[in-house]
């Protein structure tokens, strides 16, 4: 790894400050699963000076249940977050997500706060410096995304601009089907971005300076069930291929609420809207099912290789549903 | 009936296993030379290209920078088969390729000094399908191959070296065959055998035309004299660290000697070449590219007429070792087939891709993983179960086969048949075979199917070893072989065998270090030649040992040195073995040296045959392998647990998982390998790992004093063509390229929920 | 601790290094993994990727198992590693279970994931009296391993676990 200078901060504005004080040219480190990878392959064509080990931070590793719903402090690792047996209890997706990264010691060291400031998986964005240097595209600048005339099979089937890479992270996803949050703060304040507000085709909405420090989840609709599925060749230390957190309301066997997020389709997690007002007020027998998995996926628009997609986020869809409604009985 | 042995086929702690466990065991990066720079070394971005301009002047200016080369200034050292690639050359052949080196200090201060080597390069076309390679006008990568191939020639095998299949007349063959079948098959998935330690080496001149050099190999005095050849006939010294893996890989890493001792011989210091891992993907060793298409003639029955076609084998931007896996792979699909009539057509391609090296499956797993699914469609047509098909044409005692050195060899082994049913019996072969295109059970949009592949090699007895072992008047003794511990547990076997030959406790003997200094030649143990090969020279040189002691031993006890015999380091007539005298009574000033040669012997195929039953989603296109049986006879088994290791081994190295998950992804417009890295590069984990049995029986075998043979090497072959055929019966459609990803199964017609 | 200063507890040992890019200082881009091997010659611990997705270089940092190739010397400063060179007897010599077992199960071949793959059993050993099978499959997911050892190595944490009764 080529050597940069290292500072431990005591506090969140401290951190901020930091990274005002060196704009570009800094980064934070949380846990360093996603930045040391970056660093090590020197994928990016400007290399950090500084980076800000934001770990020894106190207090901003709690995990809050109030009137308000659930609060996540932005350390809080992710091994954590899949034991504590309040998130398993309430906010399953969160902790199911939470347990589908990466391997046991990654989820020791990773941080939520990390995992949605992780950069995208891409293979072009990522190609390492070292084997005839590194790859510009789109996202990093310039030159066009070489994932649309290349080998995209993971790449976004919906929402595509300019670059096509798929969101990585998992805990995104769950968050989209509990409408969560992200709070952060900045040289100006802080502020709540909504997990859908959260990515965009190049990148997330943190402006230069700005860090996360807590995500929330609001109180969830009484009586509501969820289920998370999540597609690999192999388990572990995948990425999704597609994945997918539900949230359903059963009332006298009708469904009166659906929520569905799918991820890694999209620069960011995808709710299907559609599909959730189609279930609305419908009985879920597995007609209705199969009908708001295809409109979940209406509209995608897959790239030369990677329709296969579309396709496994239909079944997900279904199959996620399914599960989720058997379990209100 | 067995014998019964004192060590042979009990289970005993490896010799190096506390070195392992308490994590003291040496690799090559674990090795430190006083005053030792770090080597690092500028890839090309292009995957053909010309250097028109370099200048190193910046980076040889910065800190800790103590040697930059580039194609100017390195030594003239030839490698590759025949020989054709220098250390660097101002032609540029695959996104990877060598353009300069540079040895510094430190790591970081050689990898920074990558940045300030200013080039200009003239961009070239560039060629990555072998069909495409051979076209009139395609992109030549080496004048003096043109059309992009390679001669076929593979001179150390001899100078008939084995380039073909061919024998009988196809034309008639195909007349009698009551069906015939056209089609190809392409397994140019180029997986990577992937060991988990990177190669390394360290290189340090101890005199202008002396080199010392110690390394990741398995192999370490093939290595030395390999290197004498190709660098000009100095004098090697090569020494081998405890290998983390190499599945062949790792057997002669003649490149990164070159570079690493290039730039130890301009810095006058010792320098260590240890690659990444996104090096190890990208710039090391593939699995050849390989694609069979052609006809096959059966009988009704399932005997097989006749075989033509043509067999295009892909070996990236050069190669080493490829016509040697080609004469291997011609003679170990005739061990498969019992036919009379062939005319199978090697053609050996280069392309600008990372190169395809010696890797584990040797020729054999790439040629059968094409051949045999078109084969499949004969023997669907003919509705010819596969098991029986290959119990009825294994290889058997008596038959006959051209081997690599251009030969016809007689089988002298066993039949295998009895290990076969057993396997098909433990896996349960008879009830789940439904037929071809029929899944075993259905569940939902869950189908399973079956699959079978066989293999083997005659490379059990390949090569030459020699071996010394020496006694001590303490009743200890030493073993001079040159194997390299690299996961087989060879190194403790061949002290399993010394220790029963002289019987004397395990404890007593032990193994000189891998070092072509201090030990006669040895090929190395690959091609599975540990236990037969190597087995054979060190039981020899025991015996010659003991001979010598027996004859000393003749003296005092006054009788001829036949009527004695030696136990626990002690000698005494067999008649009165209570009256006995220890070794060092014939003179405590004394050890007694023995020597012994194995000359090469290929009689003696060995054979696995490998069951899978897969689970296929048919609504996501999941694959999964659920349960794996293997089946061997060895003759005799050496050490259980070694063996059940080597057997498991089809799981791993490229072996098995390229059907379905394993592959290098090669981008056809920027050149570039878009995998290197072990996410995106898929491998079996813990979670996912079948159900595996292992049948071993133990038929004695006419090789040596054991009567046992190897078996690591063959276990990965079968596997991709078994578990294509499993996949296919599951699914109901012939797939005819690998890996099957689940958008092909997507695509299967028909492919929601079976009726059940 | 001091300034420029750091502190590790490696093995139950104490080391203080000083922080900047001299030789046998410690850079802030220096990883454990880095420190263990070349600094302290603790070659026990192995890189195999160097990037989080292998499991060979797993320690435990304050007991819990971590990837050294991904973490940073300098963010460890006051912080407990073991290796694997820390789990016999310092004194006797004698094996930690867990050793002796994957030495009695022979549950390696090349042996380069068998560092790793100890520690991370260790762990699970401590937190867990008796973890299922799936469980033991679970904590040892991220650990690869290409010779195939991985059955071996089932039977080994069996064997650890039947050790302790
Ligand atoms: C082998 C492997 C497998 C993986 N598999 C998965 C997977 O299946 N699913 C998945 O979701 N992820 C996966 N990951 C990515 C994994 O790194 C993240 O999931 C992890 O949560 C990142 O957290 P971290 O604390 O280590 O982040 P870091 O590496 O410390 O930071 C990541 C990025 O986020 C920024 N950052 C960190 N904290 C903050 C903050 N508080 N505010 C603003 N920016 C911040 C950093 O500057 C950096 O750019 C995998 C990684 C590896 C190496
Ligand atoms: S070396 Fe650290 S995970 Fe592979
Ligand atoms: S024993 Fe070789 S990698 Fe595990």
């Amino acid at each position: 790894m080529k050597p940069f200078r290292h500072i431990n901060v005591p506090g969140v504005a401290e951190a901020v400050d930091y990274l005002n004080k060196f704009p570009g040219s800094s980064r934070l480190i949380a846990g360093g699963t996603d930045l040391l990878g970056v660093l090590k392959d020197d994928i990016l064509p400007a290399y950090p000076e500084l980076l800000i080990n934001i770990k020894a931070i106190p207090g901003l590793d709690y995990l809050r249940e109030d009137e308000n719903g659930l609060s996540i402090g932005a350390l809080v690792k992710l091994a954590f977050l899949a034991r504590s047996p309040l998130v398993r209890e309430k906010y399953k997706v969160l902790a199911d997500a939470a347990r589908s990264v990466g391997t046991p010691q990654l989820r020791n060291m990773a941080t939520v706060g990390g995992n949605l400031g992780q950069e995208t998986r891409c293979w072009y964005y990522r190609y390492p410096h070292g084997i005839g240097g590194r790859i510009q595209c789109q996202r990093k600048g310039s030159g066009p995304c070489l994932a649309v005339g290349g080998d995209n099979r993971y790449h976004v089937i919906m929402g595509g601009k300019g670059c096509f890479a798929a969101c990585p992270s998992d805990l995104a996803t769950a968050l989209a089907a509990l409408e969560g949050s992200i709070k952060t703060e900045g040289a100006g304040g802080g502020r709540i971005i909504s997990i859908g507000e959260f990515f965009h085709p190049l990148g997330n909405a943190l402006k230069a300076g700005e860090m996360i420090v807590e995500l929330q989840v609001p109180p969830l609709p009484a009586g509501s069930r969820q289920h998370w599925l999540k597609y690999t060749l192999r388990e572990p230390v995948d990425f999704a291929v597609v994945s997918v957190a539900v949230l359903t309301v059963l009332e006298a066997g009708i469904c009166r609420e659906a929520r569905i997020a799918l991820g890694a389709v999209a620069p960011g997690p995808l709710r299907a809207l559609q599909a959730e007002q189609f279930l609305k007020g419908k009985e879920p027998i597995p007609e209705v099912l199969q009908e708001a998995a295809v409109l979940a996926v209406q509209g995608a628009k897959p790239l030369s290789k990677n329709g296969y997609k579309v396709e496994i986020a239909r079944v997900l869809v279904l199959r996620a549903l399914e599960a989720s409604f058997a379990g209100h009985k | 009936m067995q014998r019964e042995y004192r060590f042979i086929g009990r289970e005993t702690a490896r010799k190096d296993g506390l070195g392992i466990v308490r994590g003291r065991e040496k690799f090559i990066d674990d090795l430190k030379l006083p005053g030792m720079l770090q080597a690092k070394i500028l890839r090309s971005p292009h995957p053909h290209a010309l250097i028109k301009y370099i200048d190193t002047s910046r980076a040889a200016k910065l800190d800790g920078v103590k040697a930059v080369l580039t194609y100017k200034d390195t030594p003239p050292w030839k490698g590759g088969l025949p020989p054709h690639l220098g250390v660097l050359s101002n032609v540029l052949r695959y996104t990877g390729d060598a353009v300069a080196l540079v040895a510094a200090e430190t790591e970081e201060a050689a990898e920074m000094a990558l940045d300030y080597i200013d080039v200009e390069y003239v961009p070239l076309e560039a060629v990555y399908d072998a069909e495409e390679a051979i076209k009139p006008g395609a992109p030549q990568l080496y004048p003096q191959f043109p059309g992009n191939s390679f001669p076929l020639a593979c001179p150390w095998m001899g100078e008939n070296s084995l380039q073909e299949v061919a024998m009988g007349d196809v034309e008639r063959g195909f007349a009698e065959a009551d069906i015939v079948v056209e089609g190809s098959c392409r397994y140019d998935n180029i997986p990577n055998p992937l060991p988990l330690e990177p190669p390394g080496v360290i290189a340090a001149w101890e005199g202008p035309r002396d080199l010392t050099v110690w390394s990741s190999t398995q192999t370490p005095y093939f290595l030395k004299m390999m290197l004498h050849y190709t660098m000009g006939r100095i004098n090697v010294r090569s020494i081998a660290a405890h290998c983390g893996g190499s599945f062949g890989t790792k057997a002669v890493p003649w490149q990164l000697v070159f570079y690493a001792a290039a730039l130890a011989r301009v810095s006058k210091r010792p320098v260590k070449l240890f690659y990444s891992k996104a090096e190890h993907f990208a710039a090391y060793t593939l699995r050849l590219g390989s694609a069979f298409s052609g006809k096959i003639g059966i009988k009704k029955d399932g005997r097989v007429m006749a075989v033509a076609g043509e067999w295009l084998i892909n070996s990236g931007y050069c190669s080493d070792a490829a016509q040697g896996m080609v004469a291997v792979g011609c003679g170990e699909v005739q061990l498969l087939i019992r036919c009379p009539n062939w005319a199978v057509k090697p053609k050996l391609v280069c392309t600008n891709r990372n190169a395809s090296k010696m890797v584990r499956g040797y020729g054999g797993q790439e040629l059968e993983a094409a051949f045999l699914p078109v084969l499949n469609l004969a023997l669907a047509k003919a509705g010819v179960d596969p098991f029986v098909f290959f119990k009825q044409n294994y290889v058997k005692p008596g038959d006959d086969y051209f081997w690599r050195d251009g030969n016809r060899w007689v089988c002298r082994g066993i039949d295998y048949s009895a290990a076969m049913e057993k396997g098909a019996e433990v896996f349960g072969w008879k009830e789940k075979w439904k037929g071809w295109l029929k899944p075993s059970s259905v569940d939902g949009p869950h189908r399973t199917g079956v699959g079978v592949g066989v293999h083997g090699n005659a490379d059990v007895g390949e090569d030459v070893s020699e071996a010394y072992v020496r006694l001590d008047p303490d009743a200890t003794c030493v073993i001079y072989s040159c194997v390299s511990e690299h996961g087989t547990g060879q190194r403790s076997s061949l002290c399993k065998m010394v220790a029963e030959v002289l019987n004397i406790p395990l404890e007593a003997v032990s193994l000189a270090p891998p070092d072509s200094l201090v030990n006669p030649y040895e090929f190395g143990p690959v091609g599975s030649r540990g236990t037969y090969a190597i087995g054979s020279a060190v039981i020899r040189a025991a015996e010659d040992a003991k001979r010598k002691l027996l004859s000393r031993g003749a003296a005092l006890f006054q009788c001829p040195a036949e009527e004695l015999e030696t136990k626990d380091g002690f000698i005494f007539r067999k008649d009165d073995p209570e009256n006995k005298l220890p070794w060092k009574a014939t003179g405590f000033d004394q050890t007694y040296m023995g020597y012994g040669r194995f000359e090469p012997d290929f009689s003696v195929p060995n054979f696995v045959m490998i069951f899978v039953e897969v689970e296929v989603d048919m609504e996501t296109g999941k694959i999964a392998v659920k349960r794996v049986v293997g089946a061997t006879d060895v003759g005799q088994i050496i050490d259980p647990q070694s063996l059940l290791h080597q057997m498991h081994g089809c799981l791993g190295s490229a072996g098995l998982d390229s059907a379905i998950f394993e592959e290098s992804v090669l981008d056809k417009k920027l050149g570039r390998i878009l995998n290197p890295n072990m996410v995106d590069y898929k491998w079996r984990t813990f979670l996912e790992l079948p159900v595996f049995e292992a049948v071993i029986l133990e038929t004695p075998i006419n090789t040596h004093l054991f009567n046992s043979v190897g078996f690591g090497e063959i276990v990965t072959s079968p596997a991709p063509s078994a578990v294509l055929m499993a996949v296919s019966n599951a699914v109901g459609r012939f797939f005819d390229t690998y890996p099957i990803t689940p958008e092909m199964i997507l695509q299967t017609p028909g492919k929601g929920r079976l009726k059940a | 601790m001091k300034e420029n200063g750091l502190l590790l507890m490696v093995n139950g040992q104490s080391y203080e290094f000083k922080i900047g890019t001299g030789p046998g200082e410690v850079s802030p881009s220096h990883t454990l993994a880095r420190t263990l091997r070349e600094d302290l010659g603790l070659t026990g611990t192995k890189v195999g990727c160097n990037k989080g997705e292998c499991g060979a270089c797993t320690v435990l940092l304050e007991g819990t198992p971590v990837l050294s190739c991904l973490t940073l010397t300098v963010e460890c400063n006051g912080k407990r590693v073991t290796t694997i060179e820390g789990l016999e007897d310092p004194e006797t010599g004698e094996l930690d279970p867990v050793q002796q077992s994957f030495l009695e199960s022979g549950a390696f071949q090349c042996g380069f994931c068998t560092p790793g793959m100890i520690m991370t059993v260790k762990a699970l050993l401590g937190d867990m009296p008796a973890p299922t099978e799936l469980e033991i499959k679970e904590a040892l997911s991220g650990h690869y391993c290409r010779c195939i050892s991985h059955y071996h190595v089932l039977d080994a944490v069996g064997r650890a676990i039947g050790k302790r009764g």
